[in-house]
């Protein structure tokens, strides 16, 4: 069978995984698309992160490489785009995984403006920014998918995250404004929500759970209609999908991938 | 290796249209299908060329003896249903709310709504006991957006939406997947038969071009790699979702000619100021 990303090359900005050695949905996305035959530009801001991937992924054959950028930084993000070029000589795939939650929970009132400048910045700013700066390459050739990673908060509000949700609102709507303005140049904008996910970036959600992990865990399965949570290959393989040849009329579109959470009353 | 090596599937109205090509796609990934559809020598002619993986049941998907029989039909055949894409439809009318035939109205209704119910109905008991499986059911983006032309039609497939994602909620436990997918504008040659289909299609073809930010009109593979996604156990926790095919339609126009005209006569204005 024909690997379905022969031949493309992709930046995945947050291919790293919090805590470094467990597996996130950006850690898993770079393996899926270096699995199926991408070359891919592991990016990010722990530099040991993005280098744990790049291990994984040589380990299984892949072809990647690692590199250290601020995704928050216009600066960087030119460097990336310059290092992939001459690294890969193309950027087929532009994979925007990078995402923070705010450091406590609360309301407006709990939220100051540097926070609110800081959650903002890494999880909408970032996009506009790295996406600027992937978009002449793309447009010169005629072709590119860009993934946005938001998020179920984007449109199920959960009380004291409401910055997260606001800021996760920005990507979907971005997504589909990028959409519009590029359709007929041949690049695709889509995201992915997941919804509520095994992977370590969660790990601190403890604290609602009196620290008891194993609580949190079992009381995450219950919430989603599944009865389970999901894994981080779950948001790679959609990521694959949508970033795939496959999906060449899929554009602007949001998918779920949160066991049929959003349904829910 | 296929993606759906070792999966059985039933896929209604399989004979033509976005239907064959999901058929032709999930053999070619492995898969054993039940082709289900009113119109027999095609669908028969399609199975014949495919092989003996690929069997036709003629079916009538809006009466539920035919349904229970088709469904037990592929799993007397297979030993297993693991997908079943309810994408059977007929075409609405036009004419506004004061011409409705209330026949016809009945008809497209049972055409979509009624036949996505029976087909979730039947394949759910079978699906609980093996513990897994995937409902597909075809929506479109008239169960989106509102338009005034085929109103009944628009109608019936925000019904199959809302229907698609209430079941969801129900099998979900039981390892049960439930998502639509809503096609834009597809060239197929939907309502008609035959030579008239291809020659339908092919218009459409030409016509759809401009109607979607992406300058081409969609075509029944586009509908089907979606299918094969959401058949495939690469989606095991994508539930309830309405994925749309649709090149960008149902967010809006993109940049057209007159809209770069405005735009740079704003920026004349603006260098001038
Ligand atoms: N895990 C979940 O349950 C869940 C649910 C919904 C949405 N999401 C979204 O998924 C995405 C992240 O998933 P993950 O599992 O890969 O998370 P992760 O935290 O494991 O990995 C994110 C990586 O991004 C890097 N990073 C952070 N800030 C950066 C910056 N400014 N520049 C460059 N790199 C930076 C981190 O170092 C980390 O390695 C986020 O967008 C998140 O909002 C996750
Ligand atoms: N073509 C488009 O632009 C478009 C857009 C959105 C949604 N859709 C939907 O996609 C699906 C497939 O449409 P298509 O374009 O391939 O059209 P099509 O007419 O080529 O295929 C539909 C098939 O369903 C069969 N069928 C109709 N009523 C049936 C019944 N009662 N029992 C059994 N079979 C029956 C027909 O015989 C035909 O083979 C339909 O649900 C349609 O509403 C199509």
């Amino acid at each position: 069978m024909q690997k379905r990303l022969k031949g493309k090359v992709a930046i995945v900005a947050g291919a790293g995984s919090t805590g470094v050695d467990g597996l996130g949905n950006g850690k898993a996305s770079a393996v899926v698309y270096a699995r199926e035959g991408a070359s891919v530009m592991l990016v990010d801001l722990n530099l040991e992160a993005a280098e744990k991937t790049r291990q994984m992924i040589e380990q299984e054959g892949g072809t990647c490489f690692a590199f250290q950028a601020n995704v928050r930084q216009r600066s960087d993000c030119e460097a990336m785009v310059q290092k992939c070029l001459q690294e890969y000589g193309q950027i087929d795939i532009l994979h925007n995984n990078v995402g923070v939650e705010p450091k406590t929970f609360g309301g407006v009132l709990n939220t100051d403006d540097a926070e609110w400048d800081r959650v903002i910045n890494v999880n909408l700013k970032s996009m506009f920014i790295t996406s600027s700066a992937v978009l002449p390459s793309m447009l010169e050739r005629g072709s590119g998918a860009i993934l946005n990673i938001s998020s179920v908060s984007a449109e199920r509000l959960s009380p004291g995250l409401f910055l997260y949700c606001v800021s996760k609102a920005g990507v979907n709507t971005l997504t589909k404004a990028m959409a519009l303005d590029y359709a007929d140049k041949g690049i695709r904008v889509n995201a992915i929500m997941p919804g509520l996910m095994d992977t370590p970036m969660v790990e601190r959600h403890k604290e609602f759970y009196g620290g008891d992990r194993e609580k949190m865990r079992q009381l995450r399965n219950e919430r989603a209609p599944m009865k389970r949570m999901g894994e981080a290959w779950d948001v790679a393989n959609a990521a694959l999908f949508l970033v795939s040849d496959e999906a060449k009329y899929i554009t602007g579109q949001v998918l779920a991938v949160d066991g049929g959470y959003l349904c829910k009353p | 290796m296929g993606r759906l090596d070792g999966k059985a599937a039933v896929i209604t109205g399989g004979s033509q249209g976005i239907g064959r090509a999901t058929v032709e796609l999930f053999i070619a990934e492995g898969a054993k299908v039940v082709v289900a559809d009113l119109l027999a020598s095609e669908g028969e002619a399609l199975c014949d060329r495919l092989g003996p993986d690929c069997v036709f049941c003629k079916t009538d998907v809006t009466v539920e003896d035919q349904v229970r029989n088709l469904i037990e039909v592929a799993v007397k055949r297979f030993g297993r249903i693991d997908c079943l894409f309810n994408n059977a439809g007929i075409l609405g009318q036009t004419g506004g709310i004061e011409s409705m035939e209330v026949d016809r109205f009945d008809r497209v209704m049972a055409s979509h709504g009624r036949s996505v119910m029976l087909g979730m109905k039947h394949v759910a008991p079978y699906m609980k006991q093996q513990g897994f499986g995937s409902i597909i059911n075809t929506g479109s983006i008239s169960g989106i957006q509102a338009v005034s032309a085929y109103m009944d039609y628009s109608a019936a497939k925000a019904a199959v939406i809302h229907l698609t994602k209430c079941v969801a909620m129900e099998l979900g436990e039981f390892g049960i997947r439930v998502n639509s997918v809503s096609p834009g504008q597809i060239a197929t040659g939907m309502g008609k038969t035959g030579p008239d289909a291809l020659e339908k299609a092919a218009v459409l073809r030409e016509l759809n071009k401009t109607r979607q930010p992406i300058p081409r009109s969609g075509m029944p593979e586009d509908v089907a790699f979606a299918a094969l996604y959401l058949a495939s156990d690469e989606s095991s926790f994508v539930n309830g979702h309405d994925l749309v095919v649709d090149g960008g339609l149902i967010g809006g126009s993109s940049w057209t000619e007159r809209q770069r005209m405005s735009a740079s006569v704003h920026g004349a204005l603006q260098r001038q100021a």
